[in-house]
């Protein structure tokens, strides 16, 4: 599988990667093998296949540094962000050096890697991930303070990217549940003290296709390539938590 | 990309015995060991949701002793007295999983990881002691005190978590779920190492009925009856609706399950009241 020295160490990697054409409605898996050397991430790898081997397969990133969410697909099932896997880091995770990569089964696919991200954000736009009516600005200048203290209840939660990962592995979000990513920018807005308008809210995240769906199963934490808990927010909103800053 | 962290040698030797397994290495390495425990939930749940139905109709032959006598024939079978005792591993998997999925989203329980082991030792404790207390037979007690005490020490925990999500923006139902949950938590491997405590409790009809005619006790087996088939319901509801996209459809085998649940609630509740 290697050779030589750990520094310049190259790797035949086995990728098989789920196609599909729209125009004939067909899916297939189609394997490439290429070279690649350990520091190489998975959207290298793909670029590679498209110089080097097919430039027919479509997928998709943007800032290829985690932190817009575009590359996000599973890897060997795990859903993941494709910019952030290194070769060397998934062989010893998965332990082989076959990896099977499809899309995220969070929207109808357009083409191979890439699936209907506006389709997906429909369930992130029902919670209305944004300021609805925000709390006027002191008489005495434009800023609003946020004390540390309650910043630090909820800041981890506003570093999600909306890659969908969470949404993907979750056990339950599948039809109904709205999933962890909105659910999570739900939570984000009840805690932010900026927001007025906190009773629209409640009644999606507390609704039939709210936090109610979830299992705790854990599984949007550990995928989640922000490191976010988002379990752990889920549970605060269940347990009643989010609407005051001392239970 | 990291595995759970395992610091004990045993329990590096359980994981490494547990990766091997096809499915269950898969959804650990992909959605993590909870996500895995979350499914044995879901399953045995769904086994006892089966099991319940098959219970009731069992002891609804009770209202003919000769016919229920009959039928325990057979529950004097070491094998059946087996798998008597096996029954007790997904009930209180179930149980205490339960209680762990509770302290962590009502209590803010996150040290998770120690509350799997906790789940996984008292599981092992409860079924050895079950198994032991099966082949000892013949223990005694008094009915009254073990369901008063068992009563008192299901409804407080109970009594706990509705204080603490009454008054939260959830719907009712949900609410439920989690109280009914931490009442049979308790109750229901009380119930399984009561009947065990000597084979005539539960495998005698006379036996049977005369424990029955207390008020205390069909008191008891009222609120049991009620609890585990409301639990029961919720439980599959909230399954199917993961897989159920069309609201009507929802709606639709939510009255059949609560039809279902009514109809054993039912014959349940008749049992209890005419024995
Ligand atoms: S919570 Fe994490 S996994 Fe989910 S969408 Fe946000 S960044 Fe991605
Ligand atoms: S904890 Fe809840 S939201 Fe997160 S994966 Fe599990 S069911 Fe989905």
């Amino acid at each position: 599988m290697s050779r030589e020295n750990p520094q310049t160490q190259v790797f035949m990697i086995n990728l098989k990667i789920r196609r599909f054409d729209p125009d004939e409605n067909r899916s297939w898996i189609q394997k490439y093998t290429l070279e690649a050397s350990r520091i190489m991430r998975f959207v290298d790898l793909l670029r590679k296949i498209n110089d080097e081997q097919d430039p027919t397969l479509a997928w998709v990133s943007s800032c290829e540094h985690g932190q817009c969410g575009t590359c996000s697909m599973k890897v060997n099932g795990k859903p993941l962000l494709a910019c952030e896997l290194l070769v060397e880091n998934a062989i010893y995770y998965f332990r082989t050096d076959t990896f099977y990569i499809e899309p995220l089964n969070v929207a109808p696919v357009i083409r191979d890697l890439i699936v209907d991200f506006t389709k997906a954000y429909d369930r992130v736009d029902q919670v209305k991930p944004y300021i609805i009516k925000p709390v006027l600005p002191r008489s005495e200048g434009d800023e609003f303070p946020i004390t540390p203290q309650e910043l630090e209840r909820y800041v981890n939660a506003t570093r999600c990217i909306n890659c969908f990962c969470c949404a993907a592995a979750c056990i339950s979000s599948h039809e109904t549940f709205l999933g962890p990513n909105a659910m999570l920018n739900s939570i984000v807005r009840v805690m932010d003290p900026r927001e007025q308008e906190k009773e629209q809210r409640l009644k999606i995240l507390y609704g039939y296709q709210g936090v109610c769906r979830c299992h705790s199963s854990r599984a949007c934490s550990f995928v989640c390539p922000k490191e976010i808990d988002v379990a752990h927010f889920i549970a605060l909103a269940k347990e009643g938590r989010i609407t005051k800053l001392k239970s | 990309m990291t595995s759970p962290v395992v610091k004990r040698p045993f329990e590096r030797l359980i994981l490494s015995a547990l990766e091997s397994l096809p499915v269950a290495a898969f959804y650990a390495k992909t959605r993590g060991w909870p996500f895995v425990i979350a499914w044995i939930h879901r399953l045995t749940g769904i086994f006892m949701v089966v099991y319940i139905w098959f219970h009731i109709l069992t002891l609804s032959s009770l209202a003919i002793p000769s016919e229920y006598d009959a039928k325990m024939k057979y529950f004097g079978f070491v094998f059946i007295s087996f798998l008597e005792w096996l029954l007790a591993v997904p009930v209180i998997f179930h149980a205490l999983n339960g209680g762990r999925l509770i302290l962590y989203e009502i209590f803010a329980t996150r040290n998770d990881e120690s509350m799997i082991r906790w789940v996984f030792g008292l599981a092992v404790t409860y079924v050895l002691l079950l198994g032991l207390l099966m082949i000892m037979g013949n223990q005694s007690v008094s009915p009254i005190f073990f369901w008063l005490t068992s009563l008192i020490f299901s409804v407080s925990p109970g009594y706990l978590v509705a204080s603490k999500i009454w008054n939260t923006a959830s719907s009712l139902a949900w609410k439920l779920q989690r109280i009914s949950g931490v009442f049979l938590l308790i109750i229901i491997p009380a119930h399984l190492l009561f009947m065990h405590l000597q084979p005539a409790i539960g495998h005698e009809s006379n036996v049977v009925i005369t424990r029955m005619q207390s008020k205390f006790i069909k008191f008891v087996d009222l609120t049991l009856v009620i609890a585990v088939l409301y639990h029961a319901g919720y439980g599959l509801m909230s399954i199917l609706k993961d897989y159920l996209k069309f609201r009507l459809l929802q709606n639709g085998l939510t009255i059949l399950i609560f039809l279902m649940m009514a109809v054993f609630g039912w014959i349940g509740i008749r049992l209890t009241l005419t024995l």
